[in-house]
């Protein structure tokens, strides 16, 4: 079971964000936004929206009563633009009227005068200029320059990849009420209640005591909600604290998406060196991540596509050189496989390449160098309980890749004008939060009299069924029925100083701080039985909610336990603390070990193509995959589907495209696609990989969040075995998404010889589609 | 929570906007509304009848979030204008079968485990009623081809769809005039789960060894 009140979703009932009843006397904001991408603010003439019916009050720079800032990993990020803007669709001010359209007409009475500044949109153009978010940073591990001359072959090459839209179906929002002590309680719709709650205090010049963010569920967040639903939740605050009223700010999607970050588009230069054996001894990586305007998540997220440059392959001699540029576009953020799945989208490039011209399948290469037990990653961590050559065997004998690679070929040989691609996707993906004091959490455990528990911690639940597996690991721990468990709404006030939902850690880290909680309570009323029914404690144990003594029921059961407990005043009770152990990474050498542990999988995608139209389905998508010892079949396979659904949607029809100008063309769901039921692979096989799982993770089931959605990576894969199985010799950039445009001009090259545009850089360039 | 949901007690002044009466017949009740005239039917039922249970996920036809039943069809309830329903019987989530007696459908997006978030649910259990009551769709594809309007970005896809095909399979089978199938048991006795619950209908989980 995925949630642990199914009723409530399927009837409508569960309360997210918007749903929440409006308060009385609650001023509906809309946020006034940069119209120019880069620029002086000279003058900002509200006289006219003042005026405007409804309207109450608008809030500018100059009303922030504390620090107008909510950069969280560098300082360079202002709640409300002040002398500069810099990016299109950068909040400038906020309306405040009496109902939500009143606010939205008085956005067009707003009047800026904006002295423009040059524009950047492209990663290189900025790295060129020197503008850099942080200083570059480079994992090496033995000298590539030294081994060149000794590879048997060495290609070079680029690789682009585009951005993501979230598209979490809930837009960005926040709800705030003035509350009496002066300070702010905000009901948030974020993955990361705590980053709201200290930008906050910080923007109002409060100590975080005064600012309380409850967050009951998401719809949707997939990392979108990390660092940007902050925004929100401290305008709405803003808003509330300056008017001593409740402030209600939702986004509209077209708004959600022309003011938000989403994935990190990257440019990249790779060189792989082979020896004959075809095994990779060298690998030159250098990334350039568009960040955007502002840094947001994107250092974090760019140190993970270093973790990640050598996906599954253990490479002896690695380079991998990171920039994260400032461009004028919406900073951008974390989305599921957060900067990972970037830095493996390039050496399965290299890989490809490397393939394509030595003229042999790449699963060839990409089998003989899979990691084994203590293979060293760049960063110096052994990879320890390596499951990667199992999953890929077991992927091949359970899915057949022999017979599906030999149907393949026979297809492309009856077919003229459709054409069958086959692609493998390893993938091997670290899990803990890589800045390593991150990798804390807290639960908060109340048994009450009548034996019914209550659980709260710092997870959020958007979806990933977080908190369903809370309430196993407390129910499982106790020994008593998971209807017993309620798990609470994410408070700051219960749970404080928390990690976001991220990280794909969220249920290892809460449902350890929620074991070792029920553990100490499963303890301290044991203790109390044996005193209280003089039994001897050894071989004490709640079973099926009876108390049983070396396996026979004792006269108590859990019920009458508590009860009992509570007149004799044990504390029922419990806040436990958990930091993953062992965890250590020293930024400046890049070496340590950050990672708690791996996870490995293997996906065999095939594809047909229709030569004439360009468009293609997903045939099938076969994985074997490293659950551990998974506790909730049903949850960890639904996060497979979704990631790897959301995965071939990144790779294929999810197109983001800005103008020179920095405007959002791809701004609604008309002219930005997503996945919908009929794009979803035909066939979608999920193998339980037999693997021990790890100490580290929850009950020894690994994290499964983000992991899946690298398996996509395949399909783009795929996709060029297909069109070159129509067109051998073509010319292919290596350039995602491989949309039914861009597989139309690799099958015709001959047509569009001329420049469409299409090969160029994935963000910015095609100025010419300008409004 | 308390003291923030306490339910509005006066709807905020509409200022200018001429508003009329328009009479709405919702899940069997009839509700007239002193509404702007432009007012959409999906901002009539979230924000006027508190029926929240339809979602808002672009406001622009293009996502299906607010999927709703009008006389049995299946429409974007943001496309629709309020006062172009009156007379018409409209169906939402909150009237498709009841607590104790959830519709075919609901049970078996619970038994397929047929969400994530849940955001999209109510508007995919929706636009599959409507598709059920088209009686067009008998394949997969089909299905597939006829629920493409509601997008699910947690791709719960397969799942939206073997669900689908159950209550199309058993539609089928009692239309056939066959023995009707017998409901399947949930898997885990979803039906009678309520979290927070003290009764036993879900035998406890093993303990921790
Ligand atoms: S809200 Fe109506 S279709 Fe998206
Ligand atoms: S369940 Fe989240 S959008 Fe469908």
């Amino acid at each position: 079971m995925n949630h642990l009140d199914p009723q409530r979703h399927v009837r409508g009932e569960s309360q997210y964000l918007d749903d929440v009843p409006t308060q009385q006397g609650t001023l509906f904001a809309a946020v006034f936004e940069s119209p120019l991408a880069h620029g002086v603010l000279v003058n900002l003439d509200l006289s006219a929206a003042l005026a405007a019916p409804g309207v109450v009050r608008i809030l500018t720079a100059d009303d922030i009563p504390g620090d107008n800032q909510i950069g969280g990993i560098v300082p360079d990020e202002p709640l409300l633009a002040h002398g500069h803007v810099h990016f299109r669709g950068q909040p400038v001010a906020l309306v405040l009227a009496r109902h939500e359209h009143q606010a939205h007409a008085a956005l067009k009475l707003i009047k800026v005068d904006i002295e423009p500044l040059p524009i950047i949109t492209d990663p290189r153009v900025a790295a060129a200029q020197g503008e850099l978010i942080v200083p570059p940073r480079t994992f090496k591990i033995g000298d590539s320059a030294a081994t060149w001359a000794s590879c048997a072959h060495v290609f070079e090459g680029v690789a682009e990849s585009g951005g993501q839209e979230h598209l979490y179906i809930e837009t960005q929002g926040a709800y705030a009420f003035p509350t009496e002590m002066g300070g702010v309680r905000i009901i948030s719709s974020t993955q990361g209640p705590t980053a709201v709650q200290r930008h906050t205090a910080h923007v109002l010049g409060l100590g975080m005591h005064q600012v309380e963010v409850d967050v009951t569920r998401l719809g949707g967040g997939f990392g979108g909600k990390e660092d940007q639903a902050t925004p929100w939740g401290a305008l709405a605050a803003l808003g509330a604290y300056c008017t001593k009223k409740p402030v209600k700010l939702v986004l509209d999607r077209m708004a959600d998406m022309r003011m938000t970050g989403k994935r990190h588009p990257y440019s990249s230069d790779f060189k792989i060196g082979l020896d004959k054996d075809l095994r990779i001894v060298a690998y030159e990586v250098t990334f350039f991540q568009n960040a955007g305007a502002a840094a947001d998540l994107s250092p974090a997220v760019m140190e993970r596509t270093l973790f990640h440059a050598t996906n599954s392959y253990f490479v002896p001699n690695v380079t991998a050189t990171a920039f994260s540029c400032r461009t004028n576009l919406p900073p951008n953020t974390a989305f599921r496989g957060f900067g990972g799945p970037q830095g493996m989208f390039v050496i399965e490039s290299a890989i490809a390449k490397a393939a394509e011209e030595l003229g042999i399948p790449a699963c060839e290469i990409q089998r003989k160098n899979l990691l084994r037990e203590n293979d060293l990653f760049s960063y110096r961590q052994p990879a320890e309980m390596c499951h990667a050559e199992q999953a890929w065997d077991t992927a091949a004998k359970e899915f057949d890749l022999a017979g599906t690679r030999a149907e393949v070929e026979q297809f492309n040989q009856q077919n003229k004008l459709q054409k069958k691609g086959l692609a493998v996707m390893p993938i091997c993906f670290g899990i803990s939060f890589t800045k390593t004091p991150m990798n804390q959490a807290r639960a908060l455990v109340h048994i009450y009299s009548d034996g019914s528990v209550g659980v709260s911690t710092g997870a959020v639940e958007m979806g990933q069924g977080v908190n369903t597996k809370i309430a196993h690991v407390a129910a499982r721990t106790l020994g008593i029925s998971v209807n017993r468990v309620k798990v609470e709404s994410t408070n700051t006030t219960r749970v404080a100083n928390t990690s976001p939902s991220a990280a794909s850690a969220t249920a290892d880290l809460n449902g350890k701080a929620t074991e070792m909680a029920c553990a100490a309570l499963r303890e301290r009323l044991l203790r109390h039985a044996c005193t209280e029914y003089t039994l001897n404690y050894e071989g004490l144990e709640i079973r099926d909610e009876q108390v049983l003594a070396a396996g026979v029921p004792a006269e108590t059961d859990w019920e009458k336990l508590v009860s009992s407990a509570f007149w004799k005043r044990v504390a029922l009770t419990e806040n436990a603390h958990y930091a993953t152990p062992d965890l250590h990474f020293d930024a400046a050498t890049n070496q340590g070990h950050p990672f708690a542990y791996h996870v490995y999988g293997t996906a065999i995608t095939t594809v047909t193509v229709d030569c004439l139209r360009g468009t293609y389905t997903v045939d099938a998508l076969r994985i074997a995959h490293d659950f551990g010892q998974s506790f909730n079949e049903v949850i960890d396979r639904g996060q497979i589907e979704g990631g790897a659904v959301q995965g071939i949607g990144w790779m294929t029809m999810e197109e983001i495209a800005y103008n020179a100008e920095g405007r959002l063309l791809s701004n609604s769901l008309n002219s930005y696609k997503i996945p919908d039921i009929y794009a979803a692979p035909k066939v979608l096989d999920v193998h339980f990989l037999d693997t021990p799982g790890h100490p580290k993770a929850i009950l020894r089931s690994k994290a499964v969040g983000e992991p899946p959605l690298m398996y996509g990576i395949g399909t783009y894969f795929a996709l060029r075995d297909a069109v070159r199985a129509f067109q051998p010799r073509t010319a292919l950039p290596f350039s995602a998404p491989m949309t039914p445009e861009k597989v139309l001009v690799s099958l015709y090259p001959e047509f569009s010889a001329a420049e469409t545009g299409w090969n160029a850089t994935a963000v910015g360039t095609p100025a010419s589609i300008a409004s | 929570m308390s003291q923030f949901t306490q339910p509005t007690l006066e709807r905020p002044p509409m200022a200018l906007a001429p508003t009329q009466a328009v009479s709405l017949n919702i899940n069997g009740k009839a509700h007239t509304l002193q509404i702007a005239p432009w007012t959409t039917l999906l901002d009539a039922l979230r924000e006027y009848l508190d029926l929240t249970g339809t979602k808002k996920g672009c406001d622009h036809g293009q996502c299906g979030a607010c999927t709703v039943l009008v006389d049995g069809k299946r429409i974007n309830s943001c496309l629709s204008l309020a006062v172009m329903q009156e007379g018409s019987e409209i169906q939402t989530i909150e009237g498709l079968g009841s607590e104790d007696n959830l519709s075919p459908l609901q049970q078996a997006f619970i038994d397929h485990d047929a969400f994530q978030c849940g955001y999209c649910t109510p508007g995919q259990i929706c636009s599959a009623q409507g598709l059920l009551n088209e009686g067009r769709a008998t394949t997969e594809a089909e299905v597939r081809e006829l629920m493409s309007g509601n997008l699910c970005r947690c791709g719960a896809y397969s799942n939206i769809l073997s669900a689908v095909m159950e209550v199309l399979g058993n539609k089928g089978a009692e239309a056939a005039g066959s023995q009707a199938t017998p409901k399947k048991e949930s898997k885990e006795g979803a039906r009678q789960w309520a979290a927070g619950a003290a009764s036993q209908s879900v035998p406890p989980v093993e303990p921790a060894k």
